[in-house]
């Protein structure tokens, strides 16, 4: 889901060894380096507005500028960080690598980097799409002829999409901040757009959210706008979205609150509880969404909401095969949104997770 | 200078240049060092990666993406055509059907992956980012209120965070509570740069340590209102000040004014940063007016246009009525550590104008 994206990335993001030990990013690693034999190293670029990977593979999020991080199969680790060598120490606490150095010397680093690579190896480029264009020319030059770079972005969307009992755990917990998120939000409703909004907000700060984001509806959930200046009028229906932060995973959600019953609404629960009831391994995401359709006769879809069935974890959105069937581990965000000139617009969401045997709920509009 | 007088500007350059079209791009990660050409030639600040194509003669198009946010850009500029996209490239493939020279703003820092479809787009492209920038140095009239708004926000900010600054309080909370707290206000973003500790080597992201009484807090609070940031550097100590420190924080707050004095019309910025310079210099501390201890002692302020660039000797953009720009010597000294005060002026006729109404002083906060 797009955001206004903030110009530096605020709150907890500290490396917690109990929380997401050491194991689990060597696990990680082993996984990578098994997906491509030939690769000696790989090149790991994340910045503000994108870096799960980044954080997948180093538990760095990178709130300022830029990161890099320079991996290597015999399990040496550097991490290139923005700003020059002061503020490094900053960074220090974010990430499970010790080596840190200047991103600013970013070619020259890679370079010699690349110079212990085993003779004969290649190299993954992990997100190296989102890397700056001019970066990424210094970056892929520093190599030389004789280093082979391949893309390994899929590999690590791939592996990202399983999560593992400690990242569910971590889902789980930006769901309850989001829930309590909501709460505030219901509180606040009457007191007008901005101030539900930024309840909503502060109870998910103070509940140790490291990043929370909200959209809202001045039209009945038409469209949805970013904060631009406080808005006084209360609206009915007010619909909401909003996105939690924790320990690096997100949770996200729409709700929609009114005090008289809304015809979109009602279809849309009802399409969003049918759709629930058959996340299961094995289900597709284009069943899912034909669910939904089938389940909200006389409605368009909502362009918001589209794709209807999305991964979400380190990334807010992570892209699924329409017909790749569910697998156990993976954590969706399954949106219904509905619109009608006439009987108006509702979007709701669920977070759920795949089990072996079905589903668990994290945190439902329903 | 209205936007309309800006955006002709803009186009007289495009002329000028012998081009037909600019396309001007940004990826929607607002980033302070960043300049977004999007907000300069349509006021339109993005969720998702936008590009703007001003056609010589002044058509503008936006195309925007997520699609489903094209109507908030239609509503907010009726004036322009708006595309709706889930791709920027795709969006921008429509637009190109007629011969004609291109230059392109902002390439350089869209992703790579965006950067080389666009590449292909119009291969024949020349960078034509001073076009857009350069004629965006001195803000509009709608800015500097904007300006004025942002600066007061920020030392409501500030208030705020002497009355919520004390032991045990974490960086992180701090920082999340600031930036709420301007939103609150009506900023919608704020780039708050704040840590603490006994003696700070630079001004970093917060992180997880809590305050500790004999901390020294430096910030830089950065609220941003309707897409103009403006920004306020601060130090506080938590406890009573020493005394080598109340007098080293005079020497930088006497540095910035001798700053603030050099910024005339007609000077190049690089004077701003020498009269900083020779305060500090004069008390020996000359070694410490380079890198790694100091890079610039000031900044434009974006999201737009961030001209007139750093306050440092290597600029030599002549100074005009209506820049906007940071003054902070935010200097590193080896008794207190990194300090931090600046204020954002405003240029005027008579010299730069500070946009706060009271300037940095040490502040202390009571255990």
């Amino acid at each position: 889901m797009q955001t206004m994206h903030p110009t530096l990335l605020i709150g907890p993001a500290d490396w917690d060894a109990q929380l997401m030990p050491l194991d689990e990013f060597r696990a990680r690693l082993d996984s990578l380096w098994r997906a491509n034999p030939q690769a000696g190293g790989a090149i790991v670029f994340g910045n503000a507005a994108d870096h799960a990977a980044l954080s997948y593979l180093t538990n760095f999020t990178p709130k300022l500028e830029a990161a890099i991080a320079l991996l290597s199969r015999d399990g040496a680790a550097q991490l290139l960080v923005g700003g020059g060598v002061n503020m490094i120490p900053a960074a220090k606490p974010l990430t499970w690598i010790g080596k840190l150095l200047p991103l600013r010397s970013a070619a020259k680093a890679v370079g010699e980097w690349s110079t212990g690579l085993p003779d004969g190896s290649g190299v993954m480029m992990i997100a190296g799409d989102a890397m700056p264009d001019a970066m990424h020319r210094d970056v892929v030059g520093a190599f030389g002829s004789t280093v082979a770079v391949d893309d390994g972005t899929a590999i690590v969307q791939a592996q990202m999409r399983r999560k593992s009992k400690r990242e569910r755990a971590a889902i789980g917990a930006a769901s309850v901040i989001l829930g309590e998120a909501v709460a505030g939000l219901r509180q606040a409703k009457d007191g007008g757009i901005t101030a539900a909004v930024l309840a909503a907000e502060h109870a998910a700060w103070r509940s140790g959210a490291q990043d929370v984001r909200s959209l809202f509806s001045l039209d009945g959930g038409r469209t949805l706008l970013p904060f631009d200046g406080p808005v006084e009028m209360a609206v009915d229906p007010l619909q909401i979205y909003l996105a939690v932060r924790q320990a690096g995973y997100w949770a996200e959600g729409f709700v929609m609150l009114s005090a008289q019953p809304q015809a979109p609404l009602i279809a849309a629960e009802a399409a969003l509880q049918a759709a629930l009831a058959q996340v299961a391994p094995g289900a597709t995401p284009a069943a899912l969404a034909q669910t939904l359709a089938t389940a909200t006769p006389g409605f368009s879809r909502h362009p918001v909401t589209t794709p209807s069935v999305i991964g979400i974890g380190l990334a807010l959105q992570q892209d699924v095969a329409a017909a790749e069937p569910l697998i156990a581990g993976e954590v969706l965000s399954l949106r219904v949104g509905v619109s009608d000139p006439q009987q108006g617009a509702a979007m709701v969401s669920a977070m759920v997770a795949v089990t072996e045997t079905g589903h668990d709920i994290f945190w439902s509009a329903v | 200078m209205t936007f309309d007088e800006r955006l002709m500007e803009i186009n007289r350059r495009l002329g000028e240049r012998g081009l037909d079209r600019i396309v001007a791009l940004h990826d929607g990660a607002h980033f302070i060092e960043k300049p977004d050409p999007i907000l300069v030639l349509s006021g339109f600040k993005s969720l998702g990666p936008c590009a703007v194509v001003l056609e010589r003669g002044g058509r503008v198009t936006l195309v925007v993406t997520p699609a489903w946010d094209a109507a908030r850009a239609a509503q907010g500029r009726p004036d322009l055509h708006v595309i709706a996209a889930d791709d920027v490239v795709n969006g921008l493939a429509g637009v190109f059907d007629g011969p004609g020279a291109a230059g392109s703003v902002g390439l350089a820092a869209m992703p790579f992956g965006i950067a080389q479809r666009i590449a292909q787009l119009i291969p024949d492209a020349l960078p034509a980012d001073a076009i857009v920038f350069d004629a965006a140095r001195r803000k509009t009239d709608t800015e500097i209120a904007h300006a004025r708004e942002a600066a007061r926000i920020a030392e409501l900010g500030y208030r705020h965070l002497l009355d919520i600054a004390r032991p045990g309080v974490t960086e992180d909370e701090l920082a999340v509570e600031l930036r709420w707290h301007s939103k609150s206000l009506g900023a919608e973003d704020n780039f708050v740069l704040l840590c603490a500790g006994p003696h700070n080597k630079a001004v970093a992201p917060s992180h997880g340590r809590p305050l500790q009484a004999g901390d020294i807090i430096v910030v830089e609070l950065t609220p941003s209102y309707r897409g103009q940031l403006v920004q306020i550097c601060r130090t506080i100590t938590v406890g009573t000040a020493g005394d080598t420190l109340r007098r080293k924080y005079a020497l930088v707050v006497e540095a910035m004014h001798a700053g603030i004095a050099a910024a005339q019309p007609g000077r190049p910025m690089a004077d701003v940063c020498r009269a900083i310079n020779d305060v500090l210099e004069a008390q020996g501390y000359g070694e410490f007016c380079h890198p790694p201890h100091i890079r610039r002692r000031g900044h434009g302020l974006g999201f737009g246009s961030i001209e007139p660039g750093d306050v440092a000797l290597d600029n030599a953009t002549i100074l005009e009525p209506d820049m906007l720009f940071m003054i902070h010597p935010n200097q590193y000294l080896p008794e207190t550590g990194y300090l931090l005060c600046g204020e954002p002026v405003l240029m005027t006729a008579g010299g730069a104008v500070t946009l706060t109404a009271q300037t940095a002083t040490l502040a202390e906060i009571e255990l």
